[in-house]
């Protein structure tokens, strides 16, 4: 029996280590850490995913601008711009909701418009784009008058 | 001699049985006991190049959903000018967020056209392989993100990222990217920058979802992804992609 004892000695060693080990690995990994998908992308802390997804929204869409907003959007409906959600335009959901003096991104009408319609080498060449509002006007055959801006003659919703 | 030789082998095919046993239980390989089937990677992202018009909402509004912070972008939109002696000119002014101002150039300018840009949240990330502390990850839909709690801020991701998609955030000090506006997406709507695009050159839904704006896309037309030899199997696609485009 002797000769034994050494590698009785070294299993009661293994043991207390392994259980240490499994101790203190069940104390520091936090509780939803596992595989979620593939293994080699997808171990991570289950509850992240979730923290993330409850993140606040701010752009709800147009569906949403239309419960208050009922005529206007059905009004709107069948105008050039109507495929283009009121958000991209208009401030965000949130935003109204917050100070409903949040209406539009930039108040000066060019300035909007041309972020869009201004004359650009890499915009496709389909595109109604023009270079200003004076070329613009000579280009209609109208005449220029200084200070015009787009809302003169456009509508916003439906700018032919 | 024979005996002990005989217990020996007895004994060790115990402690194998033993060890064996014991790894069984505790679920000391990650995974064993969790591992689903993969089905991985249900979303696509398109991006038509041919309907860009570079206005920028789609920054803007990433950057008012996400706060992302000053001079950093989630998405980003880059002009290409190619000239005709061959020189290729890309800017992205602010992100592209403000939109862009018309550029002159010595030589004429043969083809120019916007490319937006965002993660591509590929199946094979490399960001999601250099995390040493795994707080990024592909989430069951496919859709790589940053566990900010986990994240130590080492910016191995950033480096690794082959399309630049990544940054440290100055505020958190962890990893931060585009994550396909996880919050919106898990509650139905779509992610900020497809929302406000007025030409729908931004396309996003589920790929077996015979009713999602990229079904039909994904399953008929012609894509084409960044950088494929880096072998990250983008899942943000690219209509009419130039060759020119890095």
């Amino acid at each position: 029996m002797r000769h034994y004892n050494h590698v009785i000695r070294f299993a009661i060693i293994l043991t207390a280590v392994l259980i240490g080990f499994f101790a203190v690995r069940g104390f520091i990994v936090p509780e939803s850490f596992g595989v979620y998908g593939t293994y080699m992308y997808g171990y991570h802390r289950g509850n992240s995913d979730s923290e993330e997804a409850a993140q606040p929204i701010l752009y709800y869409g147009s569906d949403k601008c239309r419960k208050c907003h009922e005529k206007l959007y059905e009004q709107e409906s069948q105008a050039g711009h109507s495929k283009i959600a009121c958000e991209s335009c208009h401030a965000n959901w949130q935003a109204h909701n917050n100070n409903t003096r949040n209406k539009v991104l930039k108040n000066g009408s060019i300035e909007a418009c041309m972020q869009c319609h201004k004359k650009l080498s890499a915009r496709p060449a389909a595109f109604p784009q023009i270079t200003d509002i004076k070329q613009h006007m000579d280009d209609q055959e109208q005449e220029f008058e200084k200070g015009m801006e787009c809302l003169d003659c456009h509508d916003p919703h439906e700018p032919l | 001699m024979n005996k002990d030789r005989r217990n020996f082998i007895k004994q060790t095919g115990w402690s194998i049985l033993g060890g064996g046993l014991l790894i069984s239980v505790f679920p000391l390989l990650p995974g064993s006991a969790h591992a689903s089937k993969n089905k991985n990677h249900i979303f696509a992202f398109i991006v038509d190049i041919e309907k860009c018009i570079g206005c920028g909402k789609c920054v803007n509004a990433c950057i008012k959903e996400n706060s992302v912070p000053n001079d950093f972008y989630r998405t980003w939109v880059e002009r290409y000018h190619i000239l005709e002696n061959g020189e290729v000119i890309v800017d992205s002014p602010d992100g592209g967020s403000d939109g862009f101002k018309p550029q002159e150039f010595k030589h004429k300018v043969e083809k120019a056209f916007f490319v937006p840009k965002l993660c591509n949240h590929c199946k094979k990330p490399n960001c999601v392989q250099v995390c040493p502390v795994v707080a990024t990850y592909v989430s069951k839909e496919g859709v790589v993100l940053v566990d900010d709690k986990h994240c130590v801020g080492c910016s191995y991701c950033v480096q690794a990222c082959p399309y630049g998609a990544r940054f440290i955030n100055p505020e958190t000090r962890t990893a931060d990217k585009c994550t396909w506006c996880y919050h919106r997406i898990k509650k139905g709507y779509k992610p900020a920058c497809v929302l406000v695009c007025p030409t729908g050159a931004r396309q996003f839904g589920r790929i077996d979802d015979p009713e999602s704006p990229v079904h039909k896309t994904v399953k008929e037309k012609m894509l084409q992804i960044l950088k494929p030899e880096t072998g990250n199997e983008p899942m943000t696609m690219y209509l009419g992609l130039d060759k020119e485009v890095r």
